[in-house]
């Protein structure tokens, strides 16, 4: 796959698609794989596997895989900025907006009731990642490891990097159940 | 203004922010890091400027960490917003470390496991930071409601963030033009 044809796949699959990672890599794995044969299944499978387990946002992690895996370094670089860049600016914009529009009451409403949306947005997420975890693995390690970390930082007894460590300790020596 | 009272130095503000991203494995889940370095030690971003970029960077597409593109900004202005760019793309790169590296190695029962421990820590270091977003998002029982009324829409139903964000938005408007 040419650069620039790696750059405009990225780019429109990347800024075209809504709702957070998981759909814009299953779009990348459609048109990688599926439309264009530049993936074989294999391929894409390890990609997203370690995507899985790759620090920061997943998302980008399987772009810069991906676009490593078909180009080298320059296609994973191309791959990850085409889809981070246009995406920052477009939220920048929308900051301005947000900032500009506080001269307006009609608009600081607006822009409150947003921003109310945003603290239900983060208990979402909050929710969207321990639900999962919590089918796969069994419900008490998952809720048991949620609350503690919760409570332990809720009460500042650890900052939150000391938290992840020792969650990550607890994770490697707790083995999980076995599902039927 | 964004910038104007930043008391970090933009490399400063990368480290910080590359912190967060480095130590969580999917978009929101380095909120809670990035809140208790620069809300809470640095004192350099307010809960209220945190929920704006939180809610700029979800309402637009691409992936959930870009919002940290929104952080920056809020911090020290255009340059921040490219230490944040930096930041959310930076640990992207370490897929290939994997790919070429390890391997499969990496994909052992160990380690995810190890993983998916911190993502449930996550779920509940991002729940304990919805109290402290709530302090100054949530402002009366309106604000409240909308936010209950996001979380429900996000966690229960496949509509788009950008739905979400604009719904709240029009109800925000819609509720200060009845109410006055």
């Amino acid at each position: 796959m040419r650069l620039r044809t790696l750059a405009a796949v990225f780019l429109r699959i990347g800024n075209t698609t809504f709702g957070g990672g998981d759909p814009t890599v299953a779009a990348l794995g459609r048109e990688l794989v599926e439309r264009r044969g530049a993936l074989d299944p294999e391929q894409y499978g390890i990609v997203y596997g370690l995507a899985r387990i790759t620090p920061g946002t997943n998302m980008l992690a399987f772009c810069a895989g991906a676009g490593w895996m078909l180009r080298g370094w320059a296609g994973a670089v191309i791959a990850v900025t085409t889809v981070a860049v246009p995406p920052a600016i477009v939220a920048l914009m929308l900051l301005w907006l947000f900032e500009a529009g506080m001269a307006n009451p009609i608009a600081t409403a607006a822009l409150n009731a947003v921003i109310a949306a945003a603290v239900g947005l983060v208990l979402a997420a909050s929710a969207l990642l321990v639900l999962p975890l919590m089918r796969r693995t069994g419900y008490l390690r998952s809720a048991l490891l949620a609350t503690l970390s919760f409570l332990l930082v809720w009460k500042q007894a650890l900052s939150p990097v000391e938290v992840l460590a020792l969650a990550g300790l607890a994770g490697f020596l707790w083995r999980e159940p076995v599902q039927p | 203004m964004a910038g104007a009272r930043s008391a970090v130095s933009v490399w400063l503000l990368y480290l910080l922010l590359l912190k967060a991203t480095c130590t969580s494995f999917s978009g929101l889940a380095s909120l809670p890091s990035i809140r208790a370095d620069l809300v809470e030690r640095h004192h350099v971003l307010s809960d209220q400027q945190l929920n704006a970029a939180l809610a700029a960077g979800r309402s637009g597409p691409g992936p959930l960490g870009i919002y940290v593109v929104c952080v920056g900004y809020q911090v020290a202005g255009v340059p921040g917003a490219v230490a944040g760019l930096l930041a959310a793309i930076t640990p992207a790169f370490f897929i290939i470390a994997l790919l070429r590296g390890v391997g499969g190695a990496v994909t052992g029962a160990a380690l995810q496991r190890t993983i998916r421990a911190i993502i449930a820590a996550a779920a509940g270091l991002l729940a304990a930071t919805t109290i402290d977003l709530a302090a100054s998002g949530i402002t009366g029982a309106f604000t409240a409601f909308v936010a209950a009324a996001s979380f429900v829409a996000l966690v229960f139903t496949r509509v788009d963030t950008l739905w979400v964000m604009l719904g709240a938005a029009a109800l925000g408007a819609a509720h200060k033009l009845i109410t006055g």
